[in-house]
């Protein structure tokens, strides 16, 4: 079982691209105490030979469209929420060093 | 007013009192983030329109539903500046029917929570009671519409987000079945337990607005063929022969002994009319594990919609020194504590060391509540139970004991819906202290006119239509 120390709670923050404050771990750690212990109550069900539902029908909705272009943006309506474009792209901080 | 009262006068008109109504009591109920200014031009051409569901309606969206050129913040900063350049597909419905958008409504943030207390634009507040909350996640929706606003507004429902705000605030809330409404163009939570819903004053207005929003979508991949009926025309109130089934393990959860007793007056009165009314116990077990299961799947699917909110592409964008920097400073700025709390939880299910343990366990879990609720419906039209342990608390009331039977079942039994998909809907039962509560019907998967047909005997029996709360400006 982990121990939900601060390192753990950064490394898990920083994994999805965002930083925690130290009130904020301090807060996370009383909240996971409750999470293990409402997971517990999920722990004793008996599960074996359950499959997993992933969605709530399993009818088939989804198929392969016919290949005709439809509902197309253009390029300035796909650029114009981004913070910085030039010459039709988005500018970020150079990759390449 | 009902939307028949509204389509007899004019547009323009419409248009002006509700949004005059709403910037009025803005400052009291903090219920919108956007209001449209150009209601004048929708409502001409509303006005041109020969017919429509809902035309010259003046209505309300949640502001996590995609509207062309008009703000989409879903309450969250990180999203502040966000202009769609698309239409939701219910966007385009709606418009196609004659609504005229006065506002966007305020929302919990990017519909994670319950109380409609994390919003960016702050609490919003009960109409009934300003001191109260909303509920949330769809809180400002059903604030206007409890407060006369508007008769219809938009909400989103993930885990009761709909019919939680609407039985606190005294109005219906109905959440169809999943797939009934396209959801393309609507900043998602958790794909796999969210619905599109609405707001009413009464349940006639609610069959017109679910017939506008209804059907096939093949922009949504989620979307279901089943025929959509003509839900306001086939409306009957007769209550003979319906078969009912009591929720007893909410029942017995539920501490509000006045909320009980006007339970138990309704349910004395459907049978007086000749309902079929019995009890019926599902596995405890599997009650007490909703929350927990709703904890694992929302939050680790929200984690995962929401991973392209990092002001790269859209959205703010805070500066860094490399493209990983702008990600982290952006989404940390971005985010607030509690949904970036709520990631965490999600992201920590989806680990590789704990997606069995976690993750697949939920998921296997959730199979076993829905053939528990499919098995219980296979003998009765709907099952029925309060919505909520309790009227809409303070902010400073929202949290209780987190393992109480009280928390875990009677304020999160309506997760059944959102796992089984099955249709649901809250309609107004009455008032404890001057504050309103409701009850909550849940049909087999597409029996939407059953529910409502229900939906419309309760009302007729609680004599709660077209109530709204008087708030002062």
């Amino acid at each position: 079982m982990e121990t939900f120390d601060r390192a753990y709670f950064k490394k898990l923050a920083h994994q999805i691209m965002f930083d925690l404050s130290d009130q904020e771990i301090d807060e996370l750690q009383e909240e996971f105490k409750v999470l293990v212990s409402q997971m517990e109550l999920l722990e004793k069900i008996d599960t074996d030979g359950v499959e997993p539902m992933i969605y709530p029908f399993e009818a088939e909705t989804s198929y392969i469209r016919e290949d005709k272009v439809t509902h197309v943006l253009s390029a300035e309506a796909a650029l114009r929420n981004a913070a910085d474009v030039r010459e039709g792209h988005i500018l970020v901080p150079k990759v390449v060093k | 007013m009902r939307i028949t009262d509204y389509k007899k006068q004019k547009p323009a008109e419409n248009a002006k009192d509700a949004l005059a109504k709403a910037k009025a009591l803005q400052p009291v109920l903090n219920a919108v983030v956007t209001f449209y200014e150009d209601t004048k031009q929708q409502a001409d051409a509303a006005d041109a329109k020969a017919e429509g569901l809902l035309r010259g309606v003046p209505i309300a969206l949640k502001d996590n539903v995609s509207t062309k050129d008009v703000r989409t913040t879903a309450s969250s900063r990180i999203l502040d500046n966000y202009v769609p350049v698309y239409d939701a597909a219910i966007t385009e419905k709606l418009r196609d029917a004659g609504a005229i958008f006065i506002a966007k409504a305020s929302m919990d943030e990017l519909g994670m929570g319950g109380t409609n207390l994390n919003a960016y634009t702050g609490k919003v507040n009960n109409p009934w009671d300003v001191t109260r909350i909303s509920g949330g996640s769809s809180g400002g929706s059903a604030a206007l519409v409890a407060s006369g606003v508007v008769p219809m507004a938009i909400g989103t429902d993930t885990g009761d987000s709909v019919r939680k705000p609407a039985a606190y605030c005294g109005v219906i809330g109905m959440k169809p079945t999943y797939g009934r409404i396209s959801r393309y163009g609507i900043i998602p939570y958790a794909s796999s337990l969210d619905h599109v819903g609405f707001f009413t004053r009464c349940v006639e207005d609610a069959a017109v607005t679910l017939q506008v929003l209804a059907g096939r979508d093949d922009r949504d991949l989620t979307s279901s063929f089943e025929p959509v009926l003509d839900y306001s025309n086939h409306l009957d109130d007769r209550i003979e022969g319906k078969r009912i089934a009591i929720l007893d393990n909410v029942q017995n959860a539920v501490k509000d002994e006045e909320s009980l007793k006007q339970f138990d007056t309704l349910m004395k009165s459907l049978r007086a009319k000749g309902a079929v009314i019995e009890h019926i116990t599902l596995r405890n077990d599997l009650m007490q594990a909703l929350l927990p299961t709703y904890s694992i799947l929302a939050n680790a699917e929200a984690t995962a919609n929401h991973s392209n909110l990092d002001g790269i592409r859209f959205g703010m964008r805070e500066p860094g020194a490399s493209v990983e920097e702008v990600m982290i400073n952006s989404r940390t700025k971005g985010f607030s504590p509690a949904v970036r709390k709520r990631f965490v939880t999600g992201s920590y299910s989806l680990f590789v060391e704990n997606q069995d343990r976690l993750f697949r366990k939920a998921q296997k879990v959730r199979r076993l509540i829905v053939q528990e609720l499919e098995k219980a419906l296979q003998n009765y039209d709907a099952v029925i139970a309060c919505a909520a342990g309790s009227i809409a608390p303070h902010a400073e009331d929202t949290s209780e004991e987190k393992l109480s039977q009280t928390y875990l079942v009677a304020e999160n039994h309506m997760l059944l819906g959102n796992f089984s998909g099955y249709p649901s809907i809250t309609v107004p039962l009455g008032f404890v202290g001057g504050m309103p509560i409701g009850v909550s019907l849940t049909a087999k998967p597409f029996e939407e006119q059953q529910l409502l047909n229900i939906a419309a005997a309760i009302e007729k029996e609680t004599g709660l239509a077209d109530q709204t709360a008087e708030v002062k400006a």
